[in-house]
C-alpha cells in the first residue's frame, strides 16, 4: 500500500511538470468568440445542444492528441515540418491564410472585449490600450515559465461560468442527460449551423498549430509523452467542462424564458434578471477573461508559426533582441486587431464572415498533414498511429473536415 | 548564376527535342567546392530518373540531356538538394535558429556546375511565385533597393549536411559575407549578365568594393548597365581615383548623367581628375616589355628574357598573359630568382595585378605607383591585351614639367 501511494505520488509530480500546455490550449479554444457562440447557442437551442458539445470533446482530444505527439516526437512544430515535407510555396499560402484568420479571430476577441467594457460602462477606449499593453508585456518580458503561470491562473478563473450556472438553478438532470443521450433535439438549418459553430469555435487551425508549438516551447521530452497525452484528454475534458457551464448557465435562464440574443456579450446582461446580479457579473467577467487570454494565444500562435514556417527563432524563452520577429508579430497582431476593433465603419459580422471562411479552407489542409505525418514510419518511429486509433483519427478528421467545407461552401452562397 | 527556384519543374528534353520528364532535384558533393553530379528528372508518371549531369548539355529554361544517358543511383557522399538543403533551418554555431533556405544559387564554372551559395532573403521567397522582379521594381519606385540576404557556401559546414542540419561556422553576429576581393574574382569568371545580377544583391557599400575589384571590362559594362541613381551612389562609394577611371571608359551622355547625380563636392573632384586627363598616358607609353604565357617554367621565361630583352633600357617586371592574350599576372626578377627552374609561373605570379588605361590621368597613375611601390604600370585596353608599360621615371618627368 506504501508502495502504491509512493508510486502514485511520483506520478502525480511528472504529471505536475508536464502539465500546462495542452490544457492551456484546450481551454483557450473557449476564447471570447467562442464564450459568444455558446452562450448564443445555449439561449436559442436550451439543453439540446448539450449533446454536439459531448461528441466535440472527443473530436478536441483526439486532435489535440496527435499535435502533442508529433511535438514531442519530432521535435518540431507543425509549420517545420510542413515547410520542410511540402515546401516553400504551400508554407506561405498556408500562413498567409492562417495569418488572416487569426487577426479576424484576434479582432473579434477584442470586440467581445469591447462589447462586455460597454456594458460595464467602462470607456472603451482607455481600457483596450490596458489589454493591449498587458498582453504586450507579459509576452514580451515574460518566460515560458512566467506566461504559463498567467495562463494557467486565467484557466482557472473560467470557473466563474460555474458559479454562474449554479447561480441560474438550471435543472441538473436534464442537464446531464441532453450531455450524453440526445435530447430534445430538433434538427432543422439553424441547429445544424449552431453545431458546426460550436464545432469550428473549438477546433481550429490555430488550436492545432498552438498546442505543437507550446508543448515544444516547453521542451519536453519524449519520455513524458504519456502524460502529456493524459493531459491532452484532461485538458479536452476541462474546456468543455466549461463549455458546459456556459452552455447550461443561457440555456436555464434565457431559452426557459424564451428570450432572443442578438450577440453572445448580451448574455451577461440578460441572464441577471434570472441568475442575479453576481451570475451576470461573473459571466461579464469571464468574457473580458477569455477574450484576453484567447488574443494573446492566437497572437502567438500566428508569431509561432511564422517563427516556424520562415526558420527564426521563436521563443517565449528567447530574449527579445534575438526574437525581434517573433515579438514584432505578435505586437502587429495585436495592436493592428485593437485598432480594427476602434475603427467605427468596420464591419465585424464582415469579418467574422471572413475569418470562417479561412478557417474552413485551413482545417482540411491542416488535418491532411497531421494524419499523413502520424502516419508516417520515419518520422513517428513507434509513435505512429495505431489501428484502431487511425480509424477515430479519420472519422473525427473526416467529421471536422466536411463541416468545415460546409462553412467554406455556405459562406460563398 | 542560376537559382533552383527557376529550374525546378522545368522540361527535360534528349537531345534529339523529344520531351522526356521535367526537372525534379540536383545532387551535389557536400565538400568545400560542392560540385553538381547528378540530376533527378520525374516522367508523366512521376518516375525517377537519375542521372550524371555529364549527359547534362544544358541547364537553362529547359534542360537538354544527351540520347544515350544511362540511369546511375546515389553514391554516400552525395546529397540532394531538395532533400538535404532547401528549406532546412540554418542554424549558426551557438545553435540559434537564424533562418531557413529559401532557394540555392548556381554557378557555372569551366565544364561544371557548383552549389554558390543560399538564399535566405524574403526575395528568395517570392522568387518561387514569379514575383521577385515585380517587387524589386516596385519597391524601387518607393525609393528602397531591396538586397536580399545571401550566404556563401564557405560559411556552411559540409558535414553537418549529411547529418541533416545545416550548420553555419560562425556565430550570427559575427557571420560575414563573401570577402569583396573573393567575390570579384569570381565575377570575373561569369559572364556579364549574371555579373551584373549579383551585384544588384549587394548592398551598396560592399557593391562598390567588389567593383573596384573587377577588371575596367566587367567595370563599365556593369555601369552602362545601372540605372544613373545606382551607378552614381557606387561611383560615390569607391575611391576616387578608380571611379574616374571607370567614368572616363563611359559615353560621354552617360558620363553626364551619372556626374549630375553625384554630391556636389564629389562632382567637383571628380571632374578636377577628369580635367588632367586630357594628357593622357599615350604618349609616356613605352611598348618595352616581355609577356610569358602562364604556364611556362621559370627556365622558360628565363630564356625568354635572355633572348629577347637585350637592347631594354628598363625591365624590373614580366608579364603574364593567358591564351587569349590577357593579362593574368605578373612577378618582378627577385621573385623569378628565387624559384627552381622547372616551376611554372602561375605558381608564384602576383594575379591581383594593378593596371591603367589610355585614358588613365598621369597624377593617378603616380599615385598608384607610390601607393602599390610599383616602377612600371602596364596599360591595357578594353579587351584586357596588354598595349605597353608607364615607367616611373618618364612619369615623373612628364609631372615634374607640368608644375614647373
Amino acid at each position: 500500500m506504501k508502495e502504491f501511494i509512493k508510486q502514485a505520488r511520483y506520478r502525480l509530480m511528472i504529471f505536475l511538470a508536464v502539465f500546462g500546455p495542452a490544457t492551456i490550449t484546450a481551454v483557450s479554444d473557449d476564447d471570447g468568440a467562442g464564450v459568444a457562440t455558446y452562450s448564443l447557442a445555449g439561449a436559442k437551442f436550451g439543453y439540446s445542444i448539450l449533446f454536439i458539445l459531448f461528441v466535440v470533446t472527443f473530436l478536441l482530444a483526439i486532435t489535440q492528441e496527435m499535435g502533442v505527439r508529433i511535438a514531442l516526437v519530432t521535435r518540431k512544430g507543425l509549420g517545420d515540418l510542413i515547410r520542410e515535407r511540402y515546401g516553400i510555396i504551400l508554407s506561405v499560402v498556408v500562413f498567409f491564410i492562417l495569418f488572416i484568420a487569426n487577426l479576424g479571430t484576434i479582432v473579434s476577441n477584442f470586440a467581445a472585449l469591447k462589447a462586455t467594457f460597454q456594458m460595464f460602462g467602462l470607456p472603451v477606449a482607455p481600457f483596450l490600450f490596458l489589454s493591449v499593453a498587458f498582453s504586450i508585456i507579459i509576452v514580451s518580458k515574460g518566460n515560458y515559465e512566467v506566461n504559463q503561470k498567467i495562463f494557467l491562473l486565467a484557466v482557472v478563473l473560467y470557473f466563474s461560468y460555474v458559479i454562474s450556472a449554479f447561480k441560474a438553478k438550471p435543472d441538473w438532470s436534464l442537464a446531464f442527460k441532453s450531455l450524453v443521450v440526445p435530447t430534445g433535439i430538433k434538427l432543422s438549418k439553424e441547429f445544424i449551423f449552431a453545431s458546426i459553430a460550436v464545432l469550428g469555435t473549438t477546433i481550429t487551425p490555430w488550436g492545432q498549430f498552438f498546442v505543437h508549438s507550446f508543448v515544444l516551447d516547453k521542451k519536453l521530452s519524449v519520455d513524458k509523452l504519456k502524460f502529456t497525452q493524459f493531459e491532452t484528454y484532461f485538458g479536452a475534458l476541462f474546456t468543455d467542462f466549461f463549455s458546459f457551464f456556459m452552455i447550461v448557465a443561457t440555456a436555464s435562464t434565457l431559452f426557459v424564458h424564451n428570450i432572443p440574443l442578438t450577440s453572445g456579450e448580451q448574455a451577461a446582461l440578460a441572464i441577471k434578471p434570472f441568475a442575479g446580479e453576481l451570475a451576470g457579473f461573473l459571466f461579464g467577467f469571464g468574457i473580458i477573461n477569455a477574450a484576453l487570454m484567447g488574443i494573446i494565444i492566437i497572437s502567438l500562435t500566428t508569431a509561432y508559426a511564422f517563427a516556424e514556417f520562415f526558420g527564426y527563432e521563436g521563443s517565449l524563452d528567447a530574449p527579445f533582441q534575438k526574437g525581434r520577429l517573433f515579438y514584432g508579430i505578435f505586437i502587429f497582431q495585436v495592436v493592428a486587431a485593437a485598432l480594427i476593433v476602434l475603427l467605427p465603419f468596420v464591419s465585424l459580422f464582415k469579418i467574422v464572415f471572413i475569418t470562417q471562411a479561412m478557417n474552413g479552407f485551413l482545417l482540411p489542409l491542416i488535418f491532411f498533414f497531421l494524419l499523413k505525418i502520424t502516419n508516417n514510419k520515419d518520422l513517428m518511429g513507434q509513435h505512429v498511429n495505431s489501428k484502431i486509433y487511425n480509424y477515430f483519427a479519420i472519422i473525427s478528421s473526416v467529421i471536422i473536415i466536411i463541416s468545415s467545407l460546409f462553412v467554406l461552401i455556405s459562406s460563398f452562397l | 548564376m542560376l537559382y533552383f527556384s527557376e529550374i525546378k519543374g522545368r522540361k527535360v528534353y534528349s537531345e534529339d527535342g523529344i520531351e522526356i520528364g521535367f526537372l525534379d532535384d540536383l545532387i551535389f558533393l557536400a565538400i568545400e567546392k560542392p560540385k553538381i553530379t547528378k540530376i533527378i528528372f520525374l516522367d508523366k508518371n512521376k518516375k525517377k530518373y537519375t542521372v550524371s549531369i555529364d549527359y547534362v548539355n544544358k541547364i537553362n529554361g529547359s534542360v537538354i540531356i544527351s540520347k544515350n544517358y544511362l540511369v546511375t543511383e546515389l553514391q554516400d557522399n552525395e546529397l540532394s538538394v531538395l532533400k538535404n538543403l532547401l528549406d532546412k533551418q540554418i542554424i549558426d554555431i551557438g545553435g540559434n535558429k537564424i533562418v531557413r533556405v529559401n532557394d540555392v544559387a548556381f554557378q557555372k564554372e569551366g565544364e561544371g556546375w557548383y552549389i554558390y551559395g543560399v538564399d535566405v532573403g524574403f526575395l528568395g521567397i517570392t522568387r518561387w511565385f514569379g514575383l521577385e522582379n515585380t517587387l524589386i521594381k516596385l519597391f524601387r519606385v518607393a525609393n528602397v533597393n531591396l538586397t536580399p540576404r545571401f550566404l556563401s557556401w564557405a560559411d556552411i559546414q559540409p558535414l553537418e549536411l549529411a547529418r541533416g542540419k545545416v550548420k553555419l561556422k560562425k556565430e550570427e553576429d559575427k557571420l560575414e559575407r563573401l570577402r569583396p576581393e573573393d567575390l570579384a574574382d569570381h565575377l570575373e569568371q561569369t559572364n556579364l549578365v549574371s555579373a551584373r545580377r549579383i551585384l544588384r544583391l549587394l548592398d551598396d557599400k560592399f557593391a562598390a568594393e567588389v567593383i573596384s575589384n573587377l577588371n575596367i571590362n566587367y567595370q563599365s559594362d556593369i555601369f552602362r548597365h545601372f540605372r544613373p541613381e545606382k551607378a552614381a551612389q557606387l561611383i560615390d562609394l569607391i575611391d576616387i581615383d578608380e571611379a574616374v577611371d571607370i567614368i572616363l571608359s563611359l559615353s560621354k551622355k552617360r558620363r553626364e548623367d551619372i556626374l549630375n547625380l553625384l554630391p556636389e563636392t564629389k562632382r567637383k573632384s571628380v571632374l578636377h581628375l577628369i580635367g588632367l586627363s586630357k594628357t593622357t598616358i599615350g604618349g609616356l607609353l613605352t611598348t618595352e616589355f616581355i609577356t610569358v604565357s602562364s604556364n611556362c617554367t621559370v627556365a622558360e621565361a628565363i630564356g625568354k628574357i635572355k633572348k629577347e630583352t637585350e637592347d631594354f633600357y628598363f625591365l624590373n617586371y614580366v608579364y603574364v598573359v593567358n591564351n587569349d592574350n590577357q593579362l593574368v599576372g605578373v612577378f618582378n626578377l627577385h621573385k623569378l630568382l628565387l624559384q627552381n627552374l622547372d616551376v611554372p609561373v602561375y605558381k608564384f605570379m602576383t594575379q591581383n595585378v594593378i593596371i591603367i588605361h589610355l585614358t588613365t590621368p598621369g597624377e593617378i597613375a603616380i599615385k598608384k605607383m607610390l601607393k602599390y611601390k610599383i616602377q612600371a604600370l602596364p596599360v591595357i585596353n578594353e579587351q584586357k591585351n596588354m598595349i605597353g608599360i608607364v615607367n616611373v621615371d618618364d612619369l615623373t618627368k612628364y609631372i615634374l614639367k607640368k608644375f614647373s
